[in-house]
């Protein structure tokens, strides 16, 4: 694969990515050309065989027809499926079932990527923050754009060096990645918005008995299981019986 | 005092600023806060005049706030809607903006997952792959393409406009009817309950202290889960509220003793005597 093409595809990956905002945000990107269908046919126009390039991006999508990926939590990343996935399987000339088992490491490889980039972000927030404190409101308003670097960083170079060095190229960049790193990140990732909730309860609580209704939804979701809408629907009925049998306080 | 009036052109911007921006920052510990920031820092200097009162106003827009972007954008178009009124209107009360936006992001992030990403995309790309999975032709991706930037960009716009004049009528509308701690109270209420749940779903924590002499082996995590399923999360949860609430702990010492945590626990499960994860 040439420089250029290498570069092209990275670029789309890049721009495909879930956390870019450049092509109006997630609309644009995750959900139009971040679908491997559609990644497929921009790979194939950048190689030269559209063609191809939609069969094997069908293949993987195929695979990931269903992915929802709720909240913070990522179960398989498609941006490497597609963007590695695809053009290597076009360039050796294998079979779309080539890239389909390749799309699953990749996916886990997206994932890993996924957490330490939103690790990493925590350090943006906190600068906006002081910047507001300071009284900088263009510059924290425009943190958004600063930290997406983050993202540049990590998606833009490793589609880029994947493609450019080749299948022998990902098997090693997979083998690098230590599986207590990954863990690392997972785990800590799974308890910093802990830190997040806390502050917000701050903001929200008004006397501590009131810690009761945030147990209450805690415990809707940890116990009895249920989804996000029913618990909310719970929380209203609540929130009107407070309503209609509180006493009328005199303004 | 001139009215504080944002023009429709400010509004569309505001627009793009959260469809864009909603993700390119998010973070572990306020997720997709920085983007509500840059939605609100572009519109501050028509609001307020005073540099104190725009910095109270972003610095409530800095807490965790996470939700489906695109379904979810009504949420920005009612914050929007509700700082222009309360920028007007002192009567308005910081409280009730952000008991507004925990309450909504969790519904509307269920909705938004469930109805735009777990149906709608599926269907079409069902009917994309019948197009061109076999003969690979451009139909498929161009039929998908427009299908769905065809729906998802008027409808974004028309659920950020239709917010943004809900927060504007509905904030009005409260206050006039004289029922306004009592409104206040019954947000809260939603608002907390919805912060408990996705609490619920977000943090996680384990502890995996084994205790074994012999054959018997206790696992302290099981027992712990027979008792309360996720009380782990939930305790670290209240413990980072209580050191900031009430021993105003700084949010940076909070997120170091949990970064040690972290380390220490992945350097204990490599050992393997003492698991932690």
């Amino acid at each position: 694969m040439s420089f250029t093409q290498a570069f092209l595809i990275a670029l789309f990956g890049y721009f495909a990515s879930n956390y870019s905002p450049w092509l109006i945000g997630q609309m644009g990107g995750w959900y139009t050309i971040g679908r491997p269908l559609v990644a497929g046919a921009i790979i194939g126009a950048i190689l030269g065989d559209i063609q191809q390039g939609i069969i094997i991006g069908a293949a993987i999508q195929a695979l990931y027809i269903g992915l929802v990926t709720p909240g913070g939590t990522m179960p398989a990343d498609v941006n490497f499926a597609a963007y590695i996935g695809i053009p290597l399987a076009m360039v050796s000339g294998s079979p779309a079932e080539y890239a389909v088992s390749l799309s699953v490491p990749l996916s886990f490889l997206g994932v890993s990527m996924v957490y330490l980039v939103i690790t990493v972000n925590v350090f943006f927030v906190h600068l906006q923050e002081r910047w507001i404190k300071e009284g900088k409101f263009g510059l924290a308003g425009n943190i958004p754009i600063i930290g997406s670097v983050t993202n540049f960083v990590f998606r833009f170079f490793i589609i880029f060096l994947a493609n450019y060095y080749g299948a022998n190229y990902v098997k090693q960049l997979i083998e690098l990645i230590p599986t207590s790193l990954g863990n690392f990140f997972i785990v800590l990732g799974g308890m910093l918005p802990a830190v997040g909730f806390g502050l917000l309860l701050k903001y929200v609580l008004k006397e501590n008995i009131e810690l009761l209704y945030f147990l209450f939804g805690f415990i809707l979701i940890s116990v009895f299981h249920l989804p996000i809408v029913p618990a909310t629907i719970i929380a209203m009925f609540l929130a009107y019986i407070d309503f209609k049998y509180s006493k009328e306080e005199v303004a | 005092m001139a009215e504080k009036k944002l023009t429709k052109k400010d509004v569309i911007r505001a627009y793009f600023d959260w469809i864009m921006f909603a993700l390119s920052c998010q973070n572990m510990e306020r997720m997709e806060a920085p983007a509500l920031v840059r939605m609100m820092a572009r519109v501050i200097h028509k609001l307020y005049d005073d540099v104190e009162e725009k910095k109270k106003v972003l610095l409530r827009h800095t807490h965790f706030f996470n939700t489906q972007p695109l379904i979810g954008s009504m949420i920005p178009g009612i914050v929007l809607g509700m700082e222009e009124q309360k920028a007007n209107d002192s009567n308005i009360s910081e409280e009730m903006i952000i008991g507004v936006k925990a309450a909504l992001m969790g519904p509307f992030a269920g909705i938004g997952d469930s109805l735009m990403v777990g149906t709608y995309i599926p269907i079409l790309l069902s009917i994309a792959l019948g197009l061109s999975g076999e003969s690979g032709s451009l139909l498929g991706p161009i039929f998908y393409a427009v299908a769905y930037l065809g729906v998802m960009f008027p409808l974004t716009w028309f659920l950020f406009n239709t917010g943004y004049k809900t927060g504007l009528t509905a904030a009005q509308s409260i206050l006039s009817g004289g029922v306004k701690d009592k409104i206040n109270k019954a947000i809260n209420i939603v608002g907390l309950t919805v912060v408990g749940a996705i609490s619920a779903q977000y943090v996680k924590a384990k502890i995996g202290l084994i205790y074994s002499s012999g054959q018997m082996q206790v696992d302290l995590l099981k027992s712990l889960e027979g008792i309360f399923p996720s009380l782990i999360p939930m305790l670290l949860t209240l413990l980072s509220w209580y050191l900031m609430d009430k021993k105003n702990m700084k949010i940076g010492t909070v997120f170091s003793h949990i970064c040690n945590y972290g380390c220490g626990s992945n350097i204990h499960e490599n050992t393997g005597t003492l698991t932690m994860r």
